[in-house]
């Protein structure tokens, strides 16, 4: 067994009490400020990036799959106890763990998240050790055409899938493909929208565009805001233990949660929005007691937070064989890869091969970390919910400029954070999706660059789209995404008002 | 003015915006020198197709605007005051970071920021903004090597110390 040989190796590289270190900082602070509320999974590893700069690539990425994991289970605490989800993917645990929370049960509530995370992060890391050298075969046989049909798939997919406006979300992303073409032209070596000043020759950082967007955005948005929206927290109180019935009503669900979570999330169009949501409405058919669901049921966490970080892991199979991100998080991985001069994908696999399975391991090992830190100690990053939001928000924008400016030491790039952020604001109350920008920027000027080759392959011939069977298959697929939700909403609206 | 209305404001001056954007973009591209021997597909292609785009979806924006209103009609109140504090803020930062320093740029922003949030405790919110940039630069420029700026006006003093 091949994979099961690198996998091994994996663990050799992983296992080392240097690595192991760095794992368990990963895990730490990706728990503690993934914790902190309005920071989601994204907004936590491009904060950490800084922390890695000087870290040799392996080392890096293995501290990367801690902070990863870690920032997923630090918003499923704060989804529940102070009913703000960091992201998209934690609005469903949001809505009956923060019931739980009210009702005094929520330690159960992280209880089973907690576990149901563990158990779905686990099974899903092991599909991924197997799922992704498939996926690596299959890319082998790809070419240029192949691969900006794919981008245009995921590229589609993030746009339609989120959000209730199609415009909107078309909005957003246009404007991160707007923002990925500045810079020098990858074919010709001519600089494009650089405005005449030479910081942007380079392009606009993916990281400084994701923390503008989610952090200085989000600060923003909280300060014209907090006035008119008081929190409520409510702390741990009673038994912390799962009773017998928790058990029973929660083991189900983590294990269809993973069954949900895990294929979409390795699908080249996946993300982790539409499986949480999947499992909500799964568990609500299957359940004794569907009346108890939106008031605190406990399979309502359990399935969509189990299918939340499967669908995680499900994400890193695209990103490392195919090197296509299919979330805000994955995109921001994708910009730490290339910092580092990699460019993931299959041949990843064969030149970094101890980098990869290094990786891949850690995960493995980063879920235990995870949960052993985690029970016990969920009292200690509940204190981190407590913090003053006057201070909490204070610093976070200590560390949004910190990392923006550290990225290549000039001012320019705060600037772009400013402005950034401010556009980020008016996302935020204009309720316009984030993700398809992020997306769109970093998978933009990829995805120029596989069309331009395509057709330097093909002399210009623009057929080559659609005779190539793959492409033609991943371009249909993509339109198909679109058009539908389209049609069945015309239809909707034709029945209501027939 | 009621909320709603000015969300359809909002709306409609979302639609422009990106109307403009597509615009600008357009016509950067359609200005733009193109050197070299004409390849198939040269670098204006792909501005051109998101110039496009932005151009279609500003329009589809407006009609959305025009016809259906905002998707969401509650409508939100915003504090502006508190908005243009955290945004003086950093922009404040901008501006004094390589003269006066990371610790002073960033002790204001931190000030200004709390401020924005209701705190009035400025002599405590002072000591923790020095607190935590000292922390933070010492971390990252002794520890992890990253550069952040002590500033230009007390760089003499620096060498001085280092003499």
């Amino acid at each position: 067994m091949d994979t099961l040989s690198a996998l091994f190796h994996g663990f050799s590289v992983a296992l080392t009490s240097y690595n192991l270190m760095w794992s368990g900082i990963g895990v730490t602070l990706g728990t503690a400020i993934g914790v902190l509320p309005g920071i989601g999974p994204a907004l936590t590893v491009a904060l950490l990036l800084p922390v890695t700069y000087n870290l040799d690539p392996t080392s890096a990425f293995i501290m990367f799959a801690g902070i990863f994991y870690g920032a997923m289970y630090g918003g499923s605490t704060t989804s529940i106890l102070l009913n703000t989800p960091g992201e998209s993917a934690s609005i469903v645990t949001a809505l009956d763990g923060h019931a739980m929370a009210r009702k005094g049960r929520g330690a159960q509530a992280l209880a089973t998240a907690a576990i149901g995370s563990f158990v779905a992060g686990t099974i899903a890391t092991v599909a991924l050790t197997f799922v992704a050298p498939l996926m690596v075969r299959i890319a082998l046989s790809f070419g240029p055409a192949e691969y900006f049909a794919l981008m245009v798939l995921a590229l589609t997919t993030v746009t339609a899938v989120l959000g209730d406006s199609l415009p909107r979300g078309l909005a957003s992303l246009f404007f991160g493909l707007a923002l990925g073409l500045v810079g020098i032209d990858l074919q010709t070596g001519q600089a494009r929208f650089a405005l005449g000043v030479p910081e942007l020759l380079d392009g606009i950082d993916v990281v400084v565009v994701a923390v503008g967007l989610f952090a200085v955005g989000e600060t923003l948005y909280n300060a014209a805001r907090h006035r008119y929206e008081p929190e409520e927290m409510y702390d741990l109180k009673g038994s912390k233990w799962m009773s017998k019935e928790d058990w029973a009503r929660s083991w189900k669900p983590w294990l269809r949660g993973t069954l949900i979570g895990f294929p979409i999330g390795a699908l080249p169009a996946g993300g982790s929005e539409i499986p949480t949501f999947l499992s909500y409405l799964t568990e609500k058919r299957l359940s004794k007691h569907p009346e108890e669901f939106g008031h605190g049921a406990i399979e309502a966490v359990a399935g969509p937070e189990a299918a939340n970080n499967a669908s995680a892991a499900g994400v890193l199979a695209p990103l490392l064989s195919l090197g296509l991100p299919t979330s805000a998080t994955a995109a921001i991985m994708l910009a730490a890869f290339q910092q580092y001069g990699l460019q993931p994908g299959p041949l990843l696999f064969e030149n970094n091969s101890s980098l990869v399975w290094g990786l891949i391991a850690s995960l493995y090992i980063g879920n235990v970390l995870l949960l052993v830190l985690n029970l016990p100690m969920a009292g200690v990053w509940v204190k981190l919910l407590a913090i003053p939001r006057p201070w909490l928000y204070a610093g976070i924008l200590i560390f949004a400029t910190m990392g923006a400016y550290t990225l290549n030491n000039n001012l320019v790039d705060l600037v772009i954070l400013w402005v950034i952020g401010l556009i980020g604001f008016g996302m935020r109350v204009l309720d316009i999706p984030v993700a398809p920008c992020i997306v769109g920027l970093i998978l933009g000027p990829m995805a120029e660059q596989q069309f331009r080759r395509a057709l330097a392959i093909s002399q210009g011939d623009l057929s080559v789209f659609v005779t190539h069977p793959i492409s033609l298959g991943l371009l249909l697929t993509g339109l198909l995404l679109v058009v539908v939700p389209v049609l069945l909403r015309r239809r909707r609206a034709k029945q209501i008002t027939a | 003015m009621t909320t709603d209305k000015s969300l359809r404001l909002g709306e409609v001056a979302f639609g422009l915006a990106v109307l403009a954007l597509g615009v600008f973009i357009a016509f950067e591209t359609w200005t733009m020198p193109v050197v070299g021997a004409a390849t198939t597909v040269g670098p204006r292609l792909f501005p051109g197709l998101i110039a496009t785009g932005l151009i279609f979806v500003g329009l589809w924006l407006q009609l959305e605007a025009v016809t259906t209103g905002p998707v969401d009609a509650e409508g939100i109140e915003i504090d502006w005051p508190a908005f243009s504090l955290v945004a003086s803020g950093l922009l404040l930062q901008i501006v004094l970071l390589e003269t006066l320093g990371w610790i002073v740029a960033g002790t204001l922003l931190f000030v200004m920021t709390a401020r924005a949030f209701g705190s009035r405790r400025y002599l405590a919110n002072i000591l923790i903004g020095v607190a935590l940039t000292t922390l933070t630069l010492l971390v990252f420029d002794l520890g992890l090597d990253l550069e952040l700026p002590v500033g230009s006006l007390f760089e003499p003093l620096f060498d001085g110390l280092q003499k």
